[in-house]
């Protein structure tokens, strides 16, 4: 199985139900063994994407192609791909072999095959002692685990999971992400992952495609959105970020400045060529992460600006201050995060510092 | 909930017994008599007897009625079933047209059992249809069908959607996931409507009444005695049917009340 090349393909593949349009014109590649995660907020579309792809629902416009071929009117019990559904929808009257079999049942396959790859399946999942159980009879995480073999005992090419982890407590979601990263390896089927959580999306996806009101708003590899996200949108919702806005400068190089209410910031543009070509004076924000920020040194020489720190949180690891500055009337709000240390941290609630950030660490996204 | 002060609780407990006593005392003295025989018009207390059973067991017109009503029953309960299956599958997630049918259906539930009684018998007579034990069948499931459509609805509204959709999604057809799926999440829901639907069935008397032709069932037999003249077996008559209809509301009870599929078997 080679990656990059393409499984299924979205071509402008639109969706309303009745007249509320939920989709737009959605181009979305999905990559042979790629762990694509539908990252956005509820009401996004991101369901809808997935109901789609599953044949769940009609398309009201556009094509979906799975190897080059036209699918869309495939029906749902055709197409070779299976949902891992949010409610997890085991069948509550038979047992987690009978669920887990069920796929291979109904399409005919001899007893004994079908015994012998629940079982494999079952392992997979490390279930191997509950085959006989109910699914009522059964933890959040087992089922989670049922519906999971019962998806990928058919081989499918494509797993569609439906925020399978929200119903979760946080520890066993975190065991579940490893879990699912794991088998996703394991078995190289290609995982499409649908999330609200942006820290889910980021510890599991090959690559995120972020929605917002029906539309894809950036696809990239979490490195990628992090560090290069290309709206205000992204920039915000991606992660904890400081935005501050100003009016683009001259670029220079792989740089380029931008007038905001701290003075002039130097950001990187460099492999972001629609930066490059936006206009002098063009409304844009200079963004830089909490932990790009730091308490200025000598060493520092540009992006320099005071502010007071308003506020700190001790957040285990890290302590986050909430910093107020930039002249008055155009006061921004800052989060600076810095390492906690055993003796207190060294900031203290009040006292005016003067901060910086590197030109490297630092990004544009036009407003 | 507020406790309410000592003195008021008693006289609430003492209110709420007289009532219960008043309200079903009468219905031991037929269970409680049963067990006695009457001897010139009075109950002879002095010894119990099953004679009134054995009276019972050798009245051949009573077997025969209860041999009627059994038929009776078990023909309305596999109509009703069926068909308040069919139509409750029919009509979940319809919204056009289903409050309407929903009203046709519990119509005649609703309706003084005389009024149902009788149209029915002005539509027998209007399509040449003889009174028999099938106008009988008719009449009853007209009556139960109700129950059945019922309780198979709201066990389907209670069932998840995502069940069906998952049963598509790994590759059944819609035949496969209405035997595999759909169906057995009703079979409880079906039983329980169907020893509902017995229960009706059994005691129901002013329609078969009206539309029966020769043949008596049980309740209708009971009438007939009744008109007679008040004797011990009526007594055990009564008593065995009280019986039986407790027994089948426990059974229907065990059915309907959702559980989980099995208690822990490991």
């Amino acid at each position: 199985m080679t990656e990059n090349t393409d499984l299924l393909t979205l071509r402008s593949v639109s969706k309303s139900y009745g007249p509320v349009p939920v989709l737009h014109d959605i181009d979305l590649s999905i990559r042979d063994g790629e762990f694509l995660t539908v990252l956005g907020p509820s009401g996004s579309g991101k369901t809808t994407v997935l109901r789609l792809i599953g044949g769940l629902e009609p398309l009201t416009s556009g094509e979906i192609h799975l190897d080059g071929q036209d699918i869309s009117r495939m029906p749902i019990n055709r197409r070779p791909f299976n949902t891992v559904f949010q409610d997890y929808a085991l069948f509550p009257h038979m047992t987690v072999s009978g669920n887990v079999g069920y796929g291979l049942s109904v399409r005919h396959v001899r007893r004994k095959e079908i015994a012998r790859r629940v079982a494999e399946a079952l392992e997979l999942v490390q279930l191997g002692r509950f085959a006989d159980r109910f699914p009522a009879q059964l933890s959040g995480g087992q089922r989670q685990r049922v519906a999971l073999a019962r998806a990928l005992i058919c081989q499918p090419r494509l797993i569609l999971l439906d925020e399978p982890l929200a119903a979760l407590d946080l520890e066993l979601r975190r065991q579940m992400q490893e879990f699912l990263k794991s088998i996703q390896r394991e078995i190289k089927t290609t995982f499409l992952f649908v999330t609200h959580d942006q820290e889910e999306a980021i510890g599991m996806a090959d690559r995120i495609c972020v929605m917002q009101a029906g539309h894809i708003r950036q696809l990239g590899t979490p490195h990628e959105l992090y560090y290069k996200p290309n709206c205000e949108f992204v920039a915000r919702f991606f992660g904890e970020n400081n935005l501050v806005a100003g009016k683009l400068g001259p670029v220079q190089g792989e740089q380029r400045p931008i007038e905001t209410a701290l003075g002039r910031l130097v950001c990187s543009i460099s492999g972001q060529p629609h930066l490059k070509a936006a206009a002098d004076g063009a409304s844009a924000f200079a963004a830089f992460r909490p932990e790009a920020l730091h308490l200025a040194n000598g060493e520092d020489s540009g992006n320099r600006f005071s502010g007071t720190i308003a506020d700190l949180a001790f957040a285990g690891s890290s302590t986050v201050a909430t910093i107020t500055a930039g002249a008055n009337g155009a006061a921004q709000r800052l989060r600076l995060r810095v390492p906690s240390r055993i003796d207190g941290s060294a900031l203290k609630s009040g006292e005016t510092v003067s901060l910086s950030f590197a030109p490297h660490e630092g990004h544009l996204v036009l407003a | 909930m507020n406790a309410l002060p000592r003195p008021s609780t008693i006289f609430l407990a003492a209110i709420t017994t007289l009532v219960a006593v008043l309200l079903y005392s009468p219905l031991f003295v037929p269970i409680v008599s049963s067990f006695f025989t009457i001897s010139q018009g009075n109950v002879d207390w002095s010894s119990p007897t099953l004679s009134t059973y054995a009276a019972l067991a050798e009245n051949h017109d009573i077997l025969a009625a209860l041999r009627t009503t059994l038929i009776v029953g078990v023909c309305t309960v596999i109509l009703s079933v069926v068909s308040g299956t069919l139509l409750a599958l029919y009509y979940h997630g319809r919204r056009s047209g289903r409050s309407f049918l929903q009203f046709i259906i519990f119509l005649p539930f609703l309706m003084p059992p005389i009024i149902s009684g009788l149209a029915l018998l002005i539509f027998f007579r209007e399509i040449g249809l003889e009174r028999s034990l099938l106008t009988v069948v008719i009449g009853h499931t007209v009556f139960v069908l109700a129950i059945v459509y019922r309780t198979v609805l709201m066990r389907l509204q209670s069932m998840s959607r995502t069940l069906v959709e998952a049963s598509y999604d790994l590759g059944a057809t819609g035949w496969q996931t209405f035997w595999r799926i759909i169906l057995p999440n009703l079979s409880s829901a079906m039983v329980g409507g169907a020893i509902l639907a017995f229960a009706l069935s059994f005691d129901e008397t002013m329609i078969t009444i009206l539309v029966t032709g020769t043949q008596s069932t049980l309740p209708v037999r009971l009438w007939a005695m009744m008109r007679l003249g008040f004797s011990p077996d009526i007594n055990a008559l009564v008593a065995l049917i009280l019986m039986f209809t407790v027994l089948l509301c426990v059974l229907a009870a065990r059915f309907l009340i959702p559980r989980q599929m099995a208690t822990e078997r490991t």
